[in-house]
């Protein structure tokens, strides 16, 4: 690589630019999530889902979002305004803060591959899992500043979950980056080249997928949301483009998940070069491959919501506690074992 | 229940509006973190005053009103009041009648426990349940639909007989209707007893004693999933029933999976009669015609007297007191329904478990506001 064309990579308006068209992707993305669910799950419940805006009823969620943004900003009298109008902002900071470091794909131009990333840094790894813990304080600021009880029974549920769930999420990340030697994450995309992590880490996958299931608020693990006992949980008293944006962050995060399960365990963007040095296959196939596997892992997501009954929060802790960690801890010790065979 | 909180303690009023809730009412929770320490239940928010109603309407103006005390069991409701009249009243129902009753019943049974169970399998977080089982009870209300011209509401008993004959071609769709419907029970099955967060929920939660389920008066399949026999059509056999061949479906453990799995073989148990009732119907007259109640219902007088008459709900035991003075209307009449008791279970139930359990236990209980508070 010549010194021009690092300069390039390394532009920080280009950069900027690319991180601006990341966040509209991810929000079209999380569009077209949520009008995937409906649709999946009025299939799975013999329903049709939305189908009059647009052709399928795509354009559903426009509407909806058109409508929670002309909605009557409504702050119960009660609430903490502070904190009630701060605590989106915090959500989305951290979805958003998580979006910069994680990869959406790759380019290969002439055998050499651009991933496509706000920015690159060698400790991603680390600062995702640290910024993805940050959405918890803003979820408990939306419940809190809200003077609810349901609401704050729902932020006592998230935090309870929050803590059982983000250890053997974090010792399992933390056997990936021992195995490969980095915490790039960008890198250890590029170590699954020859062989996905799911075969070298099946364990570690499973605890993974788990504990992320639960870090997101997904079915089985949506307590904080239980709309039978707790109403909506820690978003019951918002309305219009607040609880929008609490919607979207869920979402979002959904996302992102999904693309972290693909980057670590499901081979990322990897591709045989026979096929990338083919310079237009180059530029596309590894991107679409990538979000290929990402709407997969989305699918198992949603089809999981619609299948299972939910857990109670003492068996969810119970779950993280007994179960995971010492599973994950397991998984540890194969990965390090791992680890000095491969000599990284 | 005391207002005052000790620490770390909150009360939380689950309704009136709630979405766990099959109507308004109101349950006072006081909560430890997530336990339940204390409870108690506040019905009477749509008291609709259907026993004065029923006073101040002659006898066939009252067959419409029962029906509207819970449209769930419209049909039970009303050969509970009808059956009370025809007692004091001393009239005969020809057998066919009696046979398109039991079945109308056993039909309105099926679509009750499915709907409750759909709303069951909602509260505990698995909503597919709630559209699986709405979609079975809609063949079901088409079945009946046929027969009375209505879907819920029916109106269709009259005194000394029923309005009309069972239509062509009822036989042939309800076959394929209950082999669908068997299907889908084998089906509920497996999605429960085959998932282990619904083991884990449900298997020995909200357990019932029989013993209190007896003290408090709780009836159908609450009581009997305790292991208690009590059905009022094997005890104490109104219309055809004595003729029948059934069993009264009983579990032992007395919990939330049990309450559940006492349903399924209800459903089950009522395909079955259907099915012996449509065998062994005779043919004949709807009702007697040189009855004096056949021709002239509008405004039929009733002997003076008082009787009780009960039946088998879907939830329980509905029963009637009527009164009567002499006149075209009733003097007084006492409903005796299932759900009050039930519901009066609830706080002893939930007393000791986590709110997360609060809308399961509910759910399991299948009760109705509407019918509790009438």
């Amino acid at each position: 690589m010549s010194a021009e064309s690092i300069d390039i990579i390394f532009n920080p308006w280009l950069r900027t630019l690319l991180g601006l068209c990341l966040i509209g992707a991810v929000f079209g993305g999380a569009m077209l999530v949520v009008w995937f669910e409906r649709k999946l799950s009025g299939d799975i419940q013999f329903r049709l889902g939305p189908k009059y805006v647009g052709p399928f009823g795509i354009f559903q969620l426009v509407a909806d979002a058109i409508k929670l943004m002309t909605k009557e900003d409504l702050i119960p009298s009660k609430a903490d305004k502070l904190l009630f109008v701060s605590a989106p902002i915090a959500l989305m900071g951290s979805v958003f803060m998580m979006l910069v470091a994680i990869p959406f794909g790759a380019v290969v131009i002439n055998g050499v591959e651009y991933p496509i990333v706000a920015t690159e840094m060698d400790i991603s790894l680390l600062y995702i899992e640290a910024v993805s813990s940050i959405s918890i304080i803003g979820a408990f600021m939306y419940a809190y500043s809200s003077n609810n009880k349901y609401s704050l029974l729902g932020a006592f549920r998230n935090f309870a979950r929050m803590i059982g769930y983000e250890v053997p999420l974090g010792i399992t990340m933390v056997s990936i980056a021992i195995m490969v030697g980095s915490l790039n994450i960008v890198e250890i995309a590029q170590a699954q080249s020859p062989i996905w992590f799911i075969f070298l880490q099946p364990l570690g996958f499973l605890v993974f997928f788990v504990a992320l299931m639960a870090d997101m608020g997904r079915l089985p693990f949506d307590q904080n949301e239980s709309e039978e006992e707790l109403v909506a949980g820690w978003i019951t008293e918002y309305s219009g483009m607040r609880f929008g944006l609490g919607f979207f962050a869920e979402y979002i995060h959904l996302i992102l998940g999904s693309m972290l399960v693909v980057l670590l365990f499901l081979g990322g963007w990897n591709l045989p070069a026979f096929l990338t040095n083919i310079t237009i296959l180059g530029i596309f196939l590894p991107t679409i491959y990538f979000l290929l596997k990402v709407a997969l892992v989305i699918l198992t997501i949603i089809m999981l919501r619609w299948a299972v009954p939910r857990f109670r929060i003492d068996q969810v802790v119970d779950l993280s506690w007994k179960r995971l960690l010492p599973l994950s801890l397991l998984n540890l010790g194969w990965a390090i074992m791992l680890g000095i065979y491969l000599g990284a | 229940m005391d207002e005052n909180v000790g620490p770390s303690e909150m009360i939380v009023h689950l309704g009136p509006q709630h979405p766990m809730q099959p109507g308004p009412f109101r349950l006072n929770l006081r909560l430890r973190g997530e336990t339940v320490v204390d409870a108690e239940i506040e019905l009477g928010f749509i008291h609709k005053g259907i026993e004065k109603i029923l006073e101040s309407k002659t006898y066939l103006q009252g067959i419409p009103i029962v029906d509207r005390i819970c449209y769930l069991t419209a049909m039970t409701n009303e050969e509970a009041y009808v059956g009370a009249v025809e007692k004091l009243a001393d009239i005969e129902v020809p057998e066919r009648s009696q046979y398109i009753r039991v079945i109308l019943e056993e039909l309105s049974r099926l679509q009750s426990h499915l709907l409750g169970m759909g709303e069951f399998g909602e509260f505990i977080g698995f909503v597919s349940m709630f559209m699986y089982t709405i979609k079975e009870r809609e063949d079901i209300l088409t079945l009946m639909d046929m027969v009375t011209g209505a879907r819920v509401t029916h109106t269709f008993l009259k005194y000394g007989g029923v309005r009309g004959d069972l239509p062509e071609g009822f036989r042939e769709k309800s076959a394929t209707i209950f082999a669908g419907l068997k299907e889908q029970i084998a089906e509920y099955r497996r999605l429960f007893n085959g998932d282990e967060i619904y083991k884990q929920r449900c298997f020995g939660v909200g357990t019932l004693e029989a013993k209190t389920a007896r003290d408090l008066g709780v009836s159908g399949p609450a009581l009997r999933a305790t292991g208690v026999a009590f059905d009022i059509r094997k005890d104490e056999p109104y219309l055809v029933y004595k003729d029948l061949d059934f069993k009264v479906c009983t579990a032992t453990d007395g919990d939330i999976a049990a309450r559940i799995e006492v349903r399924l073989d209800e459903m089950l148990e009522a395909m079955y009669i259907i099915e012996q009732c449509l065998d062994q119907m005779p043919s004949g007259p709807l009702f007697y015609e040189d009855s004096l109640y056949g021709v002239r219902t509008p405004t039929m007088r009733v002997p003076e007297g008082d009787v009780f008459h009960r039946v088998e709900d879907p939830r329980g035991e509905m029963g009637f007191y009527v009164v009567s003075d002499g006149s075209d209307k009733p003097h007084r009449v006492k409903i005796r329904g299932p759900v009050y008791p039930t519901m009066q279970a609830l706080p002893p139930l939930i007393k000791g478990t986590t709110v997360a359990d609060v809308a399961a236990i509910a759910g399991s209980m299948d009760g109705c506001t509407s019918e509790a508070d009438r």
